[in-house]
């Protein structure tokens, strides 16, 4: 009995250097993306006309993950556009989007893009997409890979048709 | 004159022999208490015994004091990991074992040392958490110095190490990832255990993993632990570090699985390293070659 407590007690000792991986990446991946919009929120100004109501924040696309992120930036932003809540609007059809200040459309979504453009033409909304290319055929801002990074394109004429008005830290930051 | 001399000598001689027998004496007294079950009077008897100068050589009365400690911890200590009777049952032995190397009395201690060292052993692995480390840390030290006299194999010894070691940089990022401010030190002297095993053994599976493990996690944590308001700037630097991280974690990962390339873990976390370093196609591969070894 006692020699088997010490080979019991032995091969807790042989396995205890196991670590758990906790598959995180894509919560880091969609963080890093909720804090970028966080500050297109802050380096962009909507019209006077854009800034009563809830700040609406429509995604266009599945991402379980990416919405508990947004959900999260909403509750916890402290510089809120104009004191305004945001609120996260997962759109089913392009056409909610002209209800939005944002719209974020999905990779697998971005086919969609052209239909979004029609939607928002005489809104004040900002079209963010991450696929390459976007900005060429309408998105304000577009996520790209650079060197492994997360970054962002910004076409500043497509933003601005929106009548929306960019910090220049925002286009010096973006990938040119 | 002479025979002044004479007398004094003869009584020297027959002091010593009183003596001498006396000192036997003790030694069966603390024997005959020990096999009736009278450990306390067989405890205090043999203290006495050894204390004298001439037991201090006397393999068989050192032999009988480790019994009697070890017994007394048995039915009395074993609960305590930092027994003093378990410490002076083995140095007990361990002087036996010195002074008489007859193969009987070898033997004998042999026994006593491996079995108190056994439960030195045990106290270790249960002492192993993140607020009993120092007990595990100074017994494996003790049980280290005992194991060197009944296997003389340096091969024995460094697997112990190995699985000590490999253990205890476990509690250790237990501690850090339980406070990661608080205690920061912890994270260096998880990577430092580590590193010691693989100085050990330099194509060790699990201190590959874990140290491709650590700097992920390290990473992951750079940035999910980041404020949804930071500025832009900030959020730079906060990707420039947590890269580097996902990078250092990149060799660690893949010569774990060149060592063991089945492994789901292995597979899992290389998958999530470049999905991390945005490198879509090596994480999509290694994800397929996980998918492949199905469930």
């Amino acid at each position: 009995m006692k020699k088997f407590l010490f080979i019991l007690l032995s091969s807790f000792f042989l396995t205890s250097w196991m670590v758990v991986l906790p598959d995180q990446s894509e919560e880091a991946s969609t963080h890093l993306k909720a804090v970028y919009i966080n500050n297109f929120i802050k380096y962009i100004e909507w019209p006077e006309e854009a800034k009563s109501g809830n700040f609406i924040l429509g995604v266009l696309g599945t991402n379980s993950v990416l919405n508990t992120e947004l959900q999260k930036t909403a509750a916890s932003n402290n510089k809120k556009p104009e004191n305004r809540k945001i609120e996260i609007m997962n759109l089913a059809a392009t056409s909610d989007a002209g209800k939005c200040h944002i719209v974020y459309i999905l990779p697998d979504n971005s086919t969609q893009l052209g239909d979004v453009v029609s939607k928002v033409k005489n809104k004040n909304t900002l079209i963010v997409t991450e696929k390459p290319g976007m900005t060429e055929l309408g998105a304000g801002i577009n996520f790209v890979i650079v060197e492994n990074k997360l970054k962002f394109e910004l076409n500043k004429q497509n933003i601005e048709n929106h009548k929306l008005k960019v910090a220049s830290a925002l286009v010096n930051f973006a990938v040119h | 004159m002479l025979n002044c001399r004479k007398i004094i000598i003869i009584g020297i001689l027959l002091l010593k022999a009183v003596l001498s027998f006396a000192q036997e004496d003790k030694v069966i007294v603390a024997y005959n208490f020990l096999k009736n079950g009278n450990l306390d009077s067989a405890k205090v008897v043999i203290d006495l015994a050894v204390a004298d100068t001439e037991s201090v050589n006397d393999g068989q009365a050192w032999y009988i004091r480790g019994f009697v400690y070890k017994s007394i911890y048995t039915l009395r200590e074993k609960g305590n990991r930092q027994s003093p009777l378990r410490l002076e049952g083995l140095n007990s032995f361990k002087r036996s074992l010195l002074i008489d190397t007859a193969t009987e009395n070898v033997t004998r201690n042999i026994g006593g040392i491996k079995y108190l060292s056994s439960t030195l052993f045990n106290d270790v692995v249960t002492s192993l958490d993140t607020i009993n480390y120092k007990i595990a840390m100074e017994n494996y030290d003790i049980f280290k110095d005992y194991l060197k006299l009944v296997d003389t194999s340096k091969a024995t010894w460094k697997q112990y190490d190995i699985k000590f070691l490999l253990a205890l940089a476990t509690v250790y990022s237990q501690i850090y990832e339980n406070d990661r401010k608080g205690k920061s030190e912890f994270l260096n002297l998880t990577k430092e255990t580590y590193d010691k095993v693989l100085a050990l053994d330099p194509k060790n599976y699990q201190a590959f993993f874990n140290m491709g493990i650590l700097y992920y996690n390290q990473a992951v944590n750079l940035i999910t632990q980041s404020e949804y308001d930071i500025d832009i700037v900030a959020l730079n630097d906060i990707q420039d570090n947590s890269m580097k991280l996902f990078k250092d974690a990149v060799p660690f990962m893949e010569k774990a699985n060149e060592l063991e390339p089945m492994r789901r873990e292995t597979l899992q976390g290389l998958s999530g390293i470049y999905f991390s370093l945005n490198d879509t196609e090596k994480s999509n591969l290694y994800k397929k070659k996980l998918q492949e070894l199905g469930n």
